[in-house]
């Protein structure tokens, strides 16, 4: 009896005999539907670039968003539904600048992605489903640059180098093979840039993908098409 | 009960010097209310961590919840953030927490003291609804106005207002500073009715804290 | 407003070895206003006897005149110089006479006596409640922080020279504390036969 996953996936609050929680499964498969983010984590910095998926021509492409600003420190890529990735990082803004006026210092990025997960362990008390992003937060705390990655189910790892999203399996693995401890700045960017364009069904240039860097002279900036361009020329 | 009053003022005198590479507090350790002695040994001085102490003078049962607030929230700090509160944290936090009782405020005068990460000495000092001010040294309570401007002439530092925490000269070593301290809770007991008994003074350095008890008057 | 806060002004004065000191700020004022800078509040009794009257000024300036008409009176009929004691004792008696209307005034005497030259200093409220046996005595809008100074700083058989140098920062750091004070200072040793006055510059503001 109640032996057929469909007797099982719909609560969200209902484990199945063999212990699995089939909603929560399914929204981390949605993830492997979304747009290709890879980030990584170098001594110096850390490094996010996101595929933004242009499905018309007359779709204005800067009012896709898929990196945000969480605070001067961190940033945050996202795959997945980008509605819910909205709430979640609204959550980190509020969590981190809430920290900020308490304590008159800066929120770790483990912080921020605990507090976020907090959030996202939500559903069902007051969310009817778990939300369907995967998150990456990279930025800098007093201990140095990092990288943290959250899933649906609220499990936040942190990761020298992680891609989330359609690309992610092809794209780990490469990352596996280029990462090393002593990374620059600048092979990072490369290599992030490298790997998505692998990844990406369509063609890459300035217009689809979004880069930012957290560093501790520049902290968080999301770079512009032109300083986009200068970084594909790198890799062309 | 017509006539209650939540508030009374507890007396006793607190005070700190920031230096280079340590930070020294000091309290007296009388509790009275009125003429009333109610204790002769309560030091108003109260650890929070490894790195930052709490001194606090005005009515006593408010600084009691106070430390109380800030001992749960030091706690709470280690277990979400995984280390503890550092002594500039502490003291940013001083500020929500005083200003969120605005309209029914904590009756006391506190004083933050501690090391930051390299460290340097720090000392903050706040008004009851959460006011800060980061002086190289500092003196609150009942004995303030008789010892303040001695501490002001013996440490010889131009006092202006700043938002970042400062540090006396280095030719103020940690010596000197028990010394001048001890001088100065001396003079306070002579002529402050409300600060007496015992002085204590807590020496904080990078190698580890260092507490001294001295005899003042008793009348 | 406080008569005692109004013109604002501070004295001080301290026992030494054979001799003793006595200093006032110069600040004038009207309430937040500055009316001078050059208002000394002690005045000369004698040789080696001086007052200094913080207070309301219009009382200070009164008071000291009646004193004076009080201290040549009594040396002429006495055909001597008066005590400190004797002083202090009619300072207290004139200013218990105002009872219930009294001057707004509080008292420094110090001085050496005329035949002992045994230093004495004494302080006075408004009524002429005072206390003879103190090593210092302190007035004025300055009054706590001047104590505490004088507790920290004083120690006992004080040279002339370190008795100046004690009183100097005694009363230059009280006065940086209080705004209705200030505005420079003067101070006067007195030894036996001999009077050395100096002024010394504090904060302006």
């Amino acid at each position: 009896m109640f032996m057929s996953r469909s007797e099982y996936d719909r609560g969200i609050n209902t484990y199945s005999p063999e212990g699995r929680l089939f909603q929560v499964e399914y929204a981390i498969e949605a993830i492997k539907l979304g747009s290709t983010a890879i980030g990584i984590q170098t001594k110096e910095g850390c490094v996010l670039a996101v595929e933004k998926r242009i499905t018309s021509p007359l779709l204005e492409a800067s009012s896709i968003e898929k990196i945000w600003k969480v605070d001067e420190h961190i940033g945050c890529a996202v795959s997945g539904l980008i509605a819910d990735a909205r709430t979640l990082v609204d959550k980190a803004r509020v969590e981190a600048l809430s920290h900020w006026f308490n304590y008159n210092e800066r929120m770790s990025v483990e912080s921020v992605a605990q507090a976020v997960s907090n959030l996202a362990i939500g559903y069902g008390t007051t969310l009817s489903r778990p939300f369907g992003v995967a998150m990456l937060f990279a930025g800098i705390d007093h201990r140095k640059p990092q990288l943290w990655h959250m899933d649906p189910s609220g499990t936040f790892i942190q990761f020298d180098a992680k891609a989330i999203g359609s690309g992610s399996e092809g794209a780990q693995q490469s990352l596996q093979e280029v990462y090393n401890k002593d990374l620059t700045m600048q092979e990072a960017l490369k290599h992030a840039t490298t790997i998505l364009k692998q990844v990406m069904e369509e063609k890459i240039n300035s217009v689809n993908i979004e880069i930012a860097t957290v560093t501790p002279d520049r902290m968080y900036h999301l770079y512009t098409p032109a300083e986009v361009e200068e970084v594909l020329k790198t890799i062309t | 009960m017509g006539d209650f009053s939540p508030y009374d003022d507890n007396g006793g005198t607190v005070a700190a010097i920031a230096g280079q590479d340590y930070v020294l507090i000091a309290c007296d350790s009388r509790l009275s209310t009125g003429s009333t002695i109610l204790s002769r040994f309560t030091p108003k001085i109260y650890p929070l961590s490894k790195m930052t102490v709490f001194a606090c003078s005005g009515f006593h049962a408010d600084v009691l919840t106070l430390i109380k607030n800030l001992e749960v929230r030091m706690k709470l700090f280690i277990h979400e953030h995984g280390e503890e509160m550092s002594t500039k944290a502490v003291m940013a936090l001083m500020l929500p927490t005083l200003y969120g009782r605005r309209f029914f405020p904590f009756y006391v005068r506190p004083i933050v003291a501690g090391l930051d990460r390299d460290g340097k000495g720090l000392v903050a000092s706040y008004d009851p609804v959460g006011t800060p001010e980061f002086f190289d040294y500092v003196i609150q309570g009942s004995g303030e106005n008789l010892v303040h401007p001695f501490l002001h002439n013996q440490i010889g530092a131009k006092r202006t207002l700043s938002d970042v925490p400062v540090q006396a000269p280095p030719g103020l070593t940690l010596d000197k500073a028990v010394k001048l301290l001890k001088d100065a809770f001396l003079a306070a007991a002579e002529r402050d009715v409300y600060t007496g008994d015992t002085v204590t003074l807590v020496a904080m350095t990078a190698k580890g804290t260092e507490t001294m008890e001295y005899q003042l008057r008793r009348d | 407003m406080n008569p005692f806060n109004y013109n604002g002004g501070v004295c001080v004065a301290m026992k030494g070895k054979n001799c003793v000191a006595i200093a006032s700020d110069h600040r004038l004022g009207a309430g937040r206003l500055t009316v001078s800078t050059d208002f000394p509040k002690v005045f000369e009794m004698g040789p080696a006897l001086f007052i200094g009257l913080p207070g309301l000024t219009t009382d200070s300036l009164t008071v000291v005149n009646k004193l004076k008409f009080r201290v040549n009176l009594y040396e002429l009929r006495e055909n001597r110089k008066i005590r400190p004691h004797t002083f202090k004792a009619m300072v207290e008696s004139m200013l218990y006479e105002r009872r219930f209307g009294p001057y707004y005034v509080a008292s420094v005497i110090a001085g050496l006596d005329p035949e002992t030259d045994e230093p004495f200093v004494t302080a006075m409220d408004v009524l002429g409640a005072g206390e003879v046996n103190e090593p210092f005595a302190v007035a004025g809008t300055a009054e706590e922080s001047l104590l505490g100074l004088c507790e920290a700083l004083w120690e006992p058989d004080l040279a002339p020279e370190d008795l100046f140098e004690t009183l100097s920062q005694v009363i230059l750091n009280a006065v940086d504390f209080d705004c209705l004070g200030g505005a420079g200072a003067t101070i006067h040793v007195i030894e036996k036969d001999k009077v050395t006055t100096r002024t010394i510059k504090t904060r302006m503001d």
